[in-house]
């Protein structure tokens, strides 16, 4: 690492709330990659006569394979009362039991039910009787991934083109001022509503017309940043000693303009998240039953008589967008040159 | 607003101004506001008519038996008191005004149409005919044609006098092919083969077979049509997709605001109400239809009093939210009405031309696999009944034998297995030897649908089927179901007064887009027996086919019945009166202003109301359960 990539992280490391963000974000996420393990209604791990069985991954398993009575999936909840008492044959679920589709009803009652601890349902169950906590994790699984997906087309998109323009200038820079401005212009809910009337939009598809109409914003600050690193006496020097362009944009420009670059990224992952949020609660986003915490957002806003579904969504919502503006916070504070510059 | 009177070509403009202004995106509200402007005041609307259609009277046979019917017991109140603006709403704006042609079947025609009367009407409770714009009728010897002497009284919302030329017209107009409306076009070819004037106030109409009376009077009538406001030709779908024509009925179109509301004015000195059984009926002066495009958003505009009532039947609404401080305080009241009438038939109609569908196993294994009991007494908390067929609750012309498929894995697995979809994949879903999997999109049209359809996707899965669940606008879904896009359509048809079978299952309507032939139905030996259906004369025949078609359509299981509710419950604010029996026995809604509308507004009481909401007075608490029409 170089001396000044050392003072960067230092610098971020100082930024407290920043940092824990950071450590925070990142075991949430690790946790997600393995949320099959953690909120499932599949077991762990399933020990029936003498064989174990991983039906995390393993899939699909009928209930009739462990003796029970039906051919469809097996109810591991269910396969571990059925094995209590035996000492051979154990069940381990995962903490959270429920998957985030799974309908569950409670005899005599109906759903939404209340947060309980003794049903394992921590946060409560949707109208649908589906367990809120699994909905939530998953949920947020799915918005971070689409978001990173989408920042990293939306960054291909525009670093290049920004680059590109800048680099290049005169009719070329032109050209595409106008054309990202004229295209900026193009409602984009609309075209998300006429492709949602027509097609179920699928997640691909909604990544596809977030980055058909997302990749400009980043364009403006790379076209500039380029200008001004074109202009400096290193690129010129490079130049001069006969640098291919290819060399002069990726061994010169494009590591100066790195610091603008990741100042924006953990904005833009907050707008990701928020944006398939905000389609997902208007309906146009992913198709039902999709875990998503839009739905959930719409859900509880017209269930206000059940509170513990709005609540669990917006506390949700409210963390990780705190969490991921303090990192970016940090990182735009690590990154800022004032610091260790002096002008007189 | 201006009060500025369009042109049509203005009009077309202002559409494309408005679809423009849709697709840019309304950056200056204000201006898109004044372009899309008010259309109102249309009744001045004429254009010039060149020539009007004029039809040649013919000689009335000697001898007729003119029969009426003003002994049956009179069912709206004497009590109503008329006045009053009724707000209710709609979930999405509708695609045209028009009552035939492309797009005009969606759930908005329902209001429209009822403004449209016909000769004759079914009393609700005796379901005997009375007199609407027909005074008398006769029938002819040759037991397919009807005589009718009109009303003279009759007019059109304009002024104009109802005529037998507009009934002359009214056929000329549902045959043309200038409304794109296929339905009507063999309707009135095939079903009413003839009309014929011979004066200005009799008429009489022609069927192709011979029928018995009561059934005469339903099939052989037909709702007028003004002669002198259309101009058929080809430019007609466009030119008339948001022209408010005149009525007959107690209500016109006064204001249409595009996308966000349609109102209702009643007409001034309305000639119905001269007629025995439209007495003391359609009580309120105005109806305001507003879009409001979520059902939750609409409770609450209804608990602020900005609507007057709210239907109740979804089991959320009637035992979770109907409850509180306005409920407790008596200033809002609940009504549970039971009715006896046909049910509509909602479940799951699927679509035979696609492939898998289309394999006979595959369709019952699905039935099997649906697991609507677990759906209606968990979710639906054991209020609604299963539904047993398409038709039920017709009296005689059910087939009683008909029972649904019950939820049964073992059933499933053997049809399923039988049509070549034998083994899971790792998630659970059966797959063939090609490779295909077994996954149906289910396209619905309301979001409080989902959780029903969440369970019945876990429950499917437990079979190896996969259902995607497609959540459209409602005139979106009726688009894609209309034009034979969908796999699975979760959907429900409106009833009729006895079974129909021909635009249902019969193979002209089947692979076509715009018919109700949504299973595309497509089978020689059901269109011949649809066919002699509609010919049968004979009562007896007709309910032995009509259980017949009813056993056939059944067993080719393109159709999951789901649930029916065996009575409607709403909740209205203390201003709405209702007559002291509420409603009748074919009542659909108690609050419908267009349908049977037999309460009334009490606008003193509302004021009185408000004031004493605002100063914390509390009236007794009004929880009315009615259980007159009750079938076990």
């Amino acid at each position: 690492m170089n001396s000044q990539t050392v003072q960067q992280w230092k610098r971020f490391k100082s930024i407290k709330r920043g940092y824990y963000s950071l450590i925070a974000m990142l075991v949430f996420l690790a946790l997600s990659i393995f949320a099959e393990l953690l909120i499932n209604n599949r077991a762990i791990l399933v020990k029936y006569d003498g064989n174990y069985y991983f039906p995390t991954y393993a899939g699909f398993i009928a209930g009739t394979h462990f003796g029970l009575d039906y051919a469809y999936e097996t109810n591991y909840r269910d396969l571990k009362k059925h094995f209590s008492g035996q000492n051979e044959n154990w069940v381990l679920l995962p903490p959270i039991p429920y998957s985030p589709f799974e309908t569950n009803f409670l005899e005599n009652s109906f759903p939404p039910y209340p947060p309980s601890i003794s049903d394992q349902h921590y946060l409560g169950t949707d109208i649908a009787g589906r367990d809120i906590f699994s909905r939530l994790a998953y949920g947020f699984r799915l918005a971070i991934t689409f978001s990173m997906i989408l920042l990293a087309c939306n960054y291909l998109i525009g670093i290049a083109i920004g680059c590109a323009m800048g680099f290049w200038g005169g009719a070329f820079d032109l050209l595409f001022q106008r054309l990202i401005e004229i295209w900026s212009n193009v409602p984009f809910l609309y075209v998300i509503m006429i492709v949602a009337s027509v097609i179920i939009p699928s997640f691909w598809t909604l990544v596809f017309i977030m980055v058909i109409f997302g990749w400009m914003g980043m364009t403006w600050y790379m076209r500039t940043a380029t200008y001004k690193e074109k202009a400096r006496e290193y690129v010129e020097a490079a130049k001069a000693l006969g640098a291919s362009n290819v060399r002069m944009i990726f061994r010169h420009i494009l590591p100066n303009t790195v610091s603008i670059i990741v100042t924006f990224i953990p904005f833009s992952i907050a707008t990701g998240i928020t944006a398939l949020t905000a389609l997902d609660y208007l309906g146009f986003g992913l198709p039902p039953p999709t875990p998503s915490w839009g739905e959930l957002l719409s859900q509880g806003t017209s269930n206000l008589q059940a509170p513990w579904i709005v609540t669990s969504v917006v506390v949700a919502m409210t963390i990780v967008l705190l969490m991921v503006t303090y990192i970016g916070e940090a990182v735009r504070e690590a990154f800022d040159p004032k610091r260790f510059t002096f002008y007189e | 607003m201006s009060n500025r009177n369009f042109s049509t070509r203005e009009m077309n403009w202002v559409a494309l101004y408005a679809s423009l202004w849709l697709l840019i995106g309304c950056s200056e509200q204000k201006e898109s506001e004044s372009t899309a402007g008010t259309v109102n005041n249309i009744e001045s609307d004429n254009y010039l008519v060149e020539i009007l259609p004029s039809y040649q009277n013919e000689l009335l046979p000697e001898g007729l038996r003119w029969e009426t019917n003003e002994s049956d017991p009179v069912f709206s109140s004497n009590e109503a008191k008329k006045g009053g603006k009724f707000n209710s709403w709609i979930l999405s704006f509708p695609l045209t005004l028009r009552t035939v042609g492309p797009d005009s079947n969606g759930s908005f025609s329902t209001y429209t149409r009822a403004n449209n009367l016909g000769l004759v009407g079914v009393h609700p409770n005796t379901l005997d005919y009375y007199p609407v714009l027909a005074t008398h009728w006769a029938f002819d010897d040759d037991d397919r044609t009807v005589y009718y002497r009109l009303n003279k009284n009759a007019t059109w919302s304009d002024g104009e006098p109802v005529t037998a030329d507009d009934f002359m017209f009214a056929v000329d107009f549902m045959r043309s092919e200038h409304i794109v409306a296929p339905w009507y076009n063999n309707h009135y070819t095939n079903v009413i083969v003839n009309i014929s004037k011979y004066d200005d106030y009799t008429i009489s109409i022609e069927g192709a077979t011979a029928k018995p009376p009561e059934e005469m009077l339903n099939e052989y009538g037909l709702s007028p049509i003004p002669r002198h406001f259309y101009r058929l030709d080809e430019n007609w779908v466009q030119e008339y997709n948001w022209r408010l024509a005149p009525t007959t009925g107690a209500y016109r179109i006064s204001i249409v605001e595009k996308g966000q509301y349609v109102e209702f004015q009643r007409n001034g000195n309305w000639w119905g109400d001269s007629n025995l059984y439209l007495r003391n009926r359609y009580n309120v002066d105005i109806i305001r239809f507003t879009v409001i495009r979520d059902m939750n958003v609409a409770w609450e505009y209804f608990l602020r009093g900005e609507l007057d009532s709210f239907p109740l039947v979804m089991p959320s609404f009637w035992h979770e939210k109907a409850n509180g401080e306005d409920f407790d305080n008596g200033y809002i009241q609940k009504i549970k009405f039971y009715t006896d009438r046909p049910r509509p038939s909602y479940g799951m109609w699927m679509n035979m031309d696609d492939p898998i569908l289309g394999n006979l196993n595959v369709r019952l294994g699905i039935a099997h696999a649906t697991n609507v009991e677990k759906m209606l007494s968990t979710l639906l908390r054991g209020d609604y009944e299963r539904l047993k067929m398409q038709f039920e609750g017709y009296g005689d012309y059910s087939n009683p034998s008909i029972q649904p498929r019950e939820f049964d894995l073992l059933q499933a697995d053997n049809y399923f297995v039988a049509a070549g979809f034998k083994n899971r994949g790792p998630d659970g879903i059966r797959a063939n030897e090609d490779g295909q999997r077994l996954a149906f999109r289910v396209v619905y049209g309301s979001q409080e649908h989902t959780p029903r359809l969440v369970l019945l996707r876990e429950e499917a899965k437990k079979a190896g089927i996969e259902l995607n669940l497609q959540l459209l606008d409602s005139s979106a879904q009726f688009k894609q179901i209309l034009e034979k896009k969908h796999q699975i359509a979760w959907m429900g048809w409106s009833t009729g007064l006895v079974p129909r079978f021909w635009q249902y299952y019969h193979s002209d309507n089947a692979h076509i887009p715009q018919t109700n032939n949504i299973t595309n139905t497509d089978d020689p030996e059901l269109d011949s027996l649809i066919m002699r259906y509609r010919k049968s004369k004979e009562k007896d025949e007709r309910v032995r086919l009509a259980h017949l078609l009813q056993r056939m359509t059944h067993d080719a299981g393109a159709y999951v019945p789901t649930y029916k509710v065996p009575y409607t419950r709403e909740a209205y604010w203390r201003w709405l009166k209702m007559p002291k029996h509420f409603g009748t026995r074919t009542t659909d809604t108690i609050f419908n202003p267009l349908g049977e509308a037999l309460f009334w507004f009490d606008e003193n009481l509302k004021l009185e109301t408000m004031a004493a909401k605002q100063e914390g007075i509390s009236y007794p608490v009004v929880n009315i359960t009615d259980t007159t029409w009750r079938v076990d």
